[in-house]
């Protein structure tokens, strides 16, 4: 009897300690999760949260990575589950079909009433983006386009000058037949199978386009068709291995593999801490298509808080700082990209001297905004299971351009 | 009513059978309640499902009727996925248990170091697949791999063991017999250490060889075991997923070569947001995997001998 008293008499103590804890917990610390897709960048953006938390000592953000293709996989299975992070990244895929589904909360008078926050300050159409029915679901975090990397090196070795902008398409082509050995040990070119960083910028280039003014696709025009071509065309002529996996891209060109190869401007961290890439390396201009046409692709990613945040204050402070010109400047020195806020760009250019990174910033106009739906994601991924084969040189690349067209005019009548 | 008065005093529990009761279904409560919660259930929202065309992020399912079960008969991708789920499963399950008795037999003898050879061949049991199959990946790389290096020490051209659509499925099912021999092992020694000695004594008295005792002692008083390893590798083999989703992507050539039945339903479930098409992609893994049990059981009476 006496055993059960004291046990009672523990029980009792240990809830009482409890209700004390949860009780003073209203004035305690709240950690904010930010949910990111570079591991990269997130490296860096943990300075960024620790200069954050200092200035906010209440407020310590959590920083969660998951790479692109997983990275959407797990934020629809918790927006389902109602456990969303409580801020992350929003790109222009998904966008409305999280915007539309109340998953994201409207920041619109959130900005209204912000000191920090003016839509103003961002290059014209890219907050556009996040824009649903005049609700603003997201702020620009940072724009990226598409440049030329060569290996100088390889450069100096077959007597080549290096890319400038009066490259064309056929000057890339001649380059990189001098740079192609017969015995497969290097390629003049690295055209993996991508279409941000790979078919997508020959396809304006060539006057061509993903998405046609109607909204429907484009894949099924000839200049569509002859920009992929060329593009594919480098694997068929084997100045390109072929390659389907992302992150092998990168390794082709940091293993000396490939001479040549299309990048983004966010892969700068990730390349600048490659002792390789700082010795043989340097960027240029993409070259122009064949009627002088110039392109690349153009894209950036926003700041997202979610509708079922519990500490919406607080989210908002950390995304009103990551917006703000002082986040948006710092965000720049430290090199994580290229910040959207106007006239912070050159920040990021001096961040990394080793590299002409400025030719990122000279592409913008006449950048092609990535082309995207409602529900970008499901038509983007399929488009590769049909080219792959066109793409090995197996399969006619007219007939799958075709299927493409037909399996995303099938996707984007599915939309809401 | 009143013609069973002793019936109705002998259905009124004691208080000794109350008790017994209350504690067979407290323990057996947790496993239940999981059972019903994570496992019976999902089947039959899954089947719920498969009516449906899904709406975002679990609202506004729309009801189509048969309609995915029609997309899914003209779609040639589900019937490559069976086919390479089938082929998957009679190649591991097939190469890999008979491997296991092997090995069980050879491990289950008098043999200097036999625990150092029985925790190398389970340790790969224990070790999560996504790690191993990163690892594999690496070996199995193109242009850097080891494989490839140690062909080209033979002077035997490098080949492609992801890429090649007609390589990949031997490179996965080499994955999946190494992953699975250590667990089927592990139960058939244990299966082996049932059968008496003396059977074998006997035989050799008889002066039976090795051979034989082998196919008549030892295959026929293992057959328990064997049935169990059996159905729970079949099952587990259709359900491949993770060894084909991190060894490729849909942008792969051989991913059509590949895909499994679960790894297409993830595809199309989470992948491109189809919940309703994948959950019919799955009901035909559901419906083959229980054909399969059902052959197994009715097979069974022929070879497997209870003692």
């Amino acid at each position: 009897m006496r055993n059960k008293l004291v046990s009672l008499l523990l029980c009792v103590s240990m809830l009482l300690t409890l209700c004390v804890g949860l009780a003073s917990a209203e004035g305690e610390p709240v950690t904010i999760t930010y949910a990111v897709w570079d591991s990269n960048q997130a490296a860096l953006l943990q300075t960024v949260a620790d200069e954050f938390h200092q200035a906010n000592p209440n407020i310590t953000i959590q920083i969660q990575v998951n790479a692109w293709s997983d990275y959407w996989t797990a934020l629809e299975a918790a927006a389902t589950g109602g456990s969303l992070p409580d801020t992350f990244w929003m790109h222009s895929n998904n966008i409305y079909y999280y915007g539309s589904n109340d998953q994201l909360l409207d920041l619109t008078d959130y900005i209204a009433k912000s000191d920090l926050v003016d839509l103003k300050n961002y290059p014209q159409g890219l907050d556009d983006i996040y824009k649903i029915n005049g609700k603003q679901y997201a702020i620009p975090k940072d724009y990226d386009t598409i440049a030329l990397w060569y290996n100088k090196t390889l450069f100096d070795a077959a007597g080549l000058s290096y890319p400038d902008d009066t490259w064309t398409w056929d000057t890339l082509r001649s380059a990189a037949k001098t740079l192609t050995k017969a015995d497969g040990s290097q390629y003049g070119f690295c055209a993996g199978l991508h279409n941000q960083e790979g078919y997508y910028n020959f396809v304006y280039q060539n006057g061509g386009e993903i998405l046609n003014a109607d909204g429907k696709s484009g894949y099924d025009e000839d200049a569509t068709i002859g920009g992929i071509k060329e593009y594919f065309s480098y694997v068929w002529d084997g100045l390109s291995p072929a390659i389907y996996d992302d992150s092998a891209r990168a390794e082709a060109i940091e293993n000396g593999l490939c001479a040549m190869g299309l990048f983004g401007s966010w892969n700068l961290s990730g390349f600048a801490a490659n002792d390789f890439m700082k010795a043989n390396f340097n960027c240029a201009v993409l070259p122009a298509g064949p009627d002088g046409k110039r392109a690349s692709i153009f894209n950036g990613l926003g700041n997202a808080i979610s509708a079922t945040c519990k500490h919406p204050d607080e989210a908002w402070k950390w995304v009103e700082y990551l917006s703000s010109e002082a986040g948006q400047k710092r965000q720049a020195e430290l090199g994580i990209a290229i910040s959207a806020f106007n006239g912070t760009a050159d920040a990021w250019t001096a961040a990394y001297p080793g590299f002409n990174v400025k030719c990122y910033i000279d592409m913008v106009s006449y950048a092609q905004i990535r082309p995207y739906t409602n529900q970008t994601s499901v038509w983007e991924d399929k488009a590769y299971e049909l080219l792959k084969g066109a793409y090995a040189g197996s399969d006619d690349l007219t007939a799958a351009c075709k299927n493409v067209a037909s399996m995303m005019n099938d996707a984007i009548a599915a939309e809401k | 009513m009143s013609q069973f008065p002793a019936a109705e005093r002998k259905a009124r529990p004691t208080q000794r059978q109350w008790n017994e009761w209350r504690w067979a279904w407290g323990l057996i409560a947790p496993t239940m309640i999981g059972l019903i919660v994570l496992n019976i259930i999902p089947i039959f929202q899954t089947v719920y499902m498969s009516f449906f065309k899904s709406g975002a992020f679990g609202k506004g399912n729309l009801y189509v009727g048969l309609e995915n079960y029609r997309t899914l008969l003209a779609d040639t991708q589900v019937w490559s996925a069976t086919r390479n789920t089938l082929v998957y499963t009679l190649c591991v399950v097939g190469i890999g248990t008979v491997l296991a008795l092997l090995l069980a037999v050879a491990l289950n003898g008098r043999l200097r170091g036999k625990g150092v050879y029985r925790t190398l061949y389970f340790i790969p049991m224990v070790a999560t697949p996504a790690a191993v199959t990163l690892i594999w990946k690496w070996l199995y790389n193109y242009r850097f791999g080891l494989f490839n290096h140690l062909l080209s020490v033979f002077g035997i051209a490098p080949v492609n063991w992801i890429d090649d659509p007609n390589v990949a499925m031997i490179s996965i099912v080499i994955v999946g017999i190494w992953s699975t021999l250590g667990y089927s092992m592990v139960l058939l020694i244990a299966g082996l250490q049932e059968i008496p000695r003396d059977y074998y004594e006997a035989a050799q008295i008889d002066g039976a060889s090795a051979q034989k005792q082998f196919f008549h002692i030892t295959v026929p008083l293992v057959s328990p075991t064997l049935f169990f390893v059996l159905v729970t590798s079949v099952i587990t083999a259709m359900q491949v997923f993770d060894i084909v989703y991190m060894m490729l992507g849909v942008t792969s050539p051989s991913y059509d070569a590949t895909v499994s039945l679960v790894y297409l339903f993830y595809n199309n479930s989470f992948k491109y947001s189809n919940k309703g098409y994948g959950s019919a992609v799955i009901m035909v893994l559901l419906v083959i995997i229980l054909l399969i049990t059902a052959l197994q059981n009715r097979m069974q009476k022929k070879w497997v001998h209870y003692q």
